[in-house]
């Protein structure tokens, strides 16, 4: 299991940062999710098209730069420390899921748009569909970057289905996090076409956040200690109180631990995915919820300012307290990876 | 996937291994599998926290059959009589153990912690003297570093050592002192230059302990069992040349060790921590506690506790070594120290009013046993707030504290 990046995946990193610190600073940030799309659209195309982020995901074949789940990772984590407010994980996810199971012809019609940025794809997994004769009927609640996406693969059942988003009816919600907005959407005898299982894409889609929620809690934790280490109170750094300290040094660990969980099941999505039918759920409960923590202790820890709408703090909690919430219950995360570690009553292993 | 059986972190350990590392595997697995048989049979799974007084002259005898074939500082340094092996060989070394349920070492003292501090400070005259004695495990050290009145604030150690007569003459107290009564020697910690304050003036000095000077009693802990011990010296001696490094810098000494320690023995406690795991699971089967819904949840929590506790040992050896001295272990102990806590009490909680019950003369089951020690797993080898205070001034760059 390899934890550390390669020379050319470190390389990959600093690229996607320098963008990340350029294209994503507070101010770009607060305008674009307070903008028409919440997405902003020199930014998309030059993620696309400049830096070849959206290629990652898909074969050479189809006009992609051949990568794979490490990358992809890496620009997950890279834009996710700054929040900056894309669909580049939807998009990477269906592009990752197209490649991996789609057959010629489909992989052929959606990959290259895909691969270029012209194409967005998104997620649609909590949908209440019946599909009948190529078409699917019904609605999906909490499509992530569904108002941005030209496809949309939607659950139904165990399988998912292909639609153009054109052929749907679409409703924007307002989102408790702005820098990711999520859509209704309605279909009503919509074409759609069998996109394959839906299992391993939901086990790629959590490896992905589970790899965002990593690498923002760490940015959250940075925030924090530099903030410790410069606010002065009764004389001196406040984070040279044990009170603070010992906070900080918990947030440390699960930083720690969540950035080599994040590690382990991004390698096993690169290597063998087949394994991740345990790890991905392992992985997104156990980052989403360090994420949640270290970003409601960045605001306790800034006290009166992490308070403010001012601050970053907030926009932090929101993405990670939608994040865990979007990967359904706790309960329910535990209950499959007991399920496949065989802890379940009644049953030996 | 898999059962939490033997089988399952087998699988997760042979996969994607490099051809040499599944050849060394495979002969850790049959040289353990060959010798942990005969004389030695009886000892599987013997030893270890709470067990410590165990068969403790089979394992003496154990140490010495690990040493006659090489399985003794395999990471050492060829020069130094070792196997140079890499970090990964030795987790392997230390999973394989662990899964074959050889006992728990006597000789980890001289082998984890005298072994490489000779190596860094020693002369080459220690080196010479000391190292192959450890090899061989048939020269057992203890540690001299707590005392009663220096537990986390190790710097305020005030057992003296003065050298007079081409000697040194050691007077004091250690405690907490583990296999002492069975140790040939001990590395004291002792003040040397009285006028020194804290940190300065201390100087790490090998003592034998088979000398009328000194005398070891055992303490009672609240498991009712002795594992550990007080050492007392009474103008005990040791030779003028038996300190490690200068005179007066044993603080750096005793420090630099910590400074090299990448936690690669966790491999082996986890495999450890697993098959406790997988009592603690059993158990909750067979009385139905697993179809409580609160046991359940933290029985899965303590499952996911156990790989993300891997993965984050793991990810720690990944790094460079010189990235941040101790921090690596700092953090792995808090997570473990934790989580073994939390077992304990789910330990219990799992066999319910059972519990409450012990055998004639307190003898404890494993349930009981492990929710009692575990409360020491947050205090030895430094306290958890001990640690969070390493994380927090050698990772995270914080001040410290006004002392």
């Amino acid at each position: 299991m390899e934890f550390a990046d390669t020379p050319e995946q470190a390389l990959l990193r600093d690229t996607v940062r320098a963008f990340a610190a350029r294209h994503g600073t507070p101010e770009q940030v607060r305008a674009t999710m307070t903008g028409p799309t919440g997405c902003d659209h020199h930014t998309w195309e030059r993620l696309a098209r400049e830096l070849g982020l959206t290629a990652l995901a898909v074969p050479e074949r189809y006009g992609g730069a051949g990568a794979g789940p490490a990358e992809v990772a890496i620009a997950v984590e890279e834009l996710g420390r700054v929040l900056l407010p894309s669909p580049y994980l939807s998009t990477a996810v269906v592009a990752l899921a197209l490649s991996d199971q789609a057959d010629p012809a489909f992989a052929e019609r959606y990959l290259p748009g895909l691969a270029d940025g012209s194409l967005i794809g998104a997620l649609a997994l909590d949908a209440d569909v019946v599909s009948a004769g190529g078409t699917i009927s019904g609605v999906a609640r909490h499509v992530v970057d569904g108002g941005l996406a030209g496809l949309l693969l939607v659950r139904a059942g165990d399988q998912l289905m292909a639609v153009s988003a054109a052929d749907t009816a679409i409703e924007q919600l307002n989102t408790l996090d702005q820098t990711r907005r999520q859509a209704l959407v309605r279909f009503d005898q919509t074409p759609a076409l069998l996109a394959g299982p839906a299992a391993p894409v939901i086990a790629m889609q959590r490896v992905l956040l589970a790899a965002e929620c990593a690498a923002a809690a760490r940015h959250c934790l940075e925030v924090t200690v530099e903030y410790l280490k410069t606010r002065r109170q009764f004389g001196r750094p406040i984070g040279s109180f044990q009170a603070l300290k010992h906070r900080a040094a918990d947030l440390a660990v699960a930083v720690e631990s969540a950035h080599a969980t994040a590690r382990a099941a991004v390698w096993t999505a690169a290597t063998d995915p087949a394994r991740l039918a345990t790890l991905a759920p392992l992985a997104a409960l156990h980052c989403s919820r360090t994420f949640v923590q270290v970003a409601a202790e960045m605001i306790q820890l800034h006290g009166g300012i992490g308070f403010t709408w001012e601050h970053e703090t907030h926009l932090y909690l929101k993405r990670a307290k939608s994040t865990q919430l979007l990967l359904g219950p706790v309960s329910g995360l535990r209950t499959e990876i007991a399920g496949q570690a065989g802890l379940l009553p009644g049953r030996r292993g | 996937m898999h059962a939490p059986d033997e089988q399952a972190p087998d699988k997760q350990a042979a996969d994607k291994q490099a051809p040499d590392e599944q050849a060394f595997r495979a002969e850790v697995r049959d040289w353990l599998s060959a010798n942990l048989s005969g004389e030695f049979a009886p000892l599987v799974g013997s030893g270890g926290p709470g067990r410590e007084h165990e068969f403790i002259e089979q394992r003496m005898a154990w140490e010495r059959r690990l040493g006659a074939d090489g399985w003794i500082g395999i990471g050492w340094p060829v020069s130094a009589g070792g196997r140079g092996l890499p970090w990964s060989h030795q987790v392997i070394f230390y999973e394989e153990y662990a899964r074959a349920g050889a006992p728990a070492r006597v000789g980890h003292m001289g082998e984890q912690l005298l072994g490489p501090t000779l190596l860094m400070f020693g002369t080459a005259e220690q080196r010479g003297r000391f190292l192959p004695g450890i090899l061989a495990g048939t020269q057992l050290w203890c540690q001299g570093y707590s005392e009663p009145g220096a537990g986390s604030d190790l710097a305020a150690v005030a057992t003296r050592a003065r050298l007079d007569g081409g000697e040194w003459h050691v007077d004091g107290q250690k405690v907490w002192t583990s296999l002492a009564q069975f140790a040939d020697w001990c590395f004291v910690l002792a003040r040397t230059e009285p006028a020194a304050q804290r940190h300065r003036g201390l100087s790490y000095l090998l003592v034998p302990m088979r000398q009328p000077g000194i005398e070891v009693r055992p303490i009672v802990q609240l498991t009712g069992t002795a594992e550990f011990n007080e050492v007392f010296f009474d103008d005990a001696r040791a030779a003028a040349g038996d300190v490690v490094g200068v005179p007066g810098d044993g603080w750096r000494v005793a420090m630099g060790t910590l400074a090299v320690e990448r936690g690669v023995s966790t491999f082996g406690q986890q495999l450890g921590f697993q098959r406790e795991f997988d009592a603690v699971l059993v158990t909750a089967r067979s009385t139905g506690a697993l179809e409580d819904p609160d046991i359940a949840a933290r029985i899965a929590e303590a499952w996911v506790g156990l790989q993300v506790m891997r993965y984050t040992a793991l990810a720690a050896l990944d790094r460079p070594a010189a990235d941040v001295p101790g921090a690596e272990v700092s953090i792995n102990k808090l997570i473990w120290g934790t989580w073994h806590q939390r077992l304990g009490e789910l330990a219990v909680d799992v066999a319910g009013a059972a519990a409450t019950v012990v055998g004639a003369g307190y003898d404890l089951d494993n349930a009981q046993r492990l929710f009692l020690y575990t409360k020491a797993d947050t205090i030895y080898g430094g306290s958890a707030e001990i640690q969070r205070n390493v994380i927090a001034e050698r990772l995270l760059g914080l001040p410290r504290e006004a002392r």
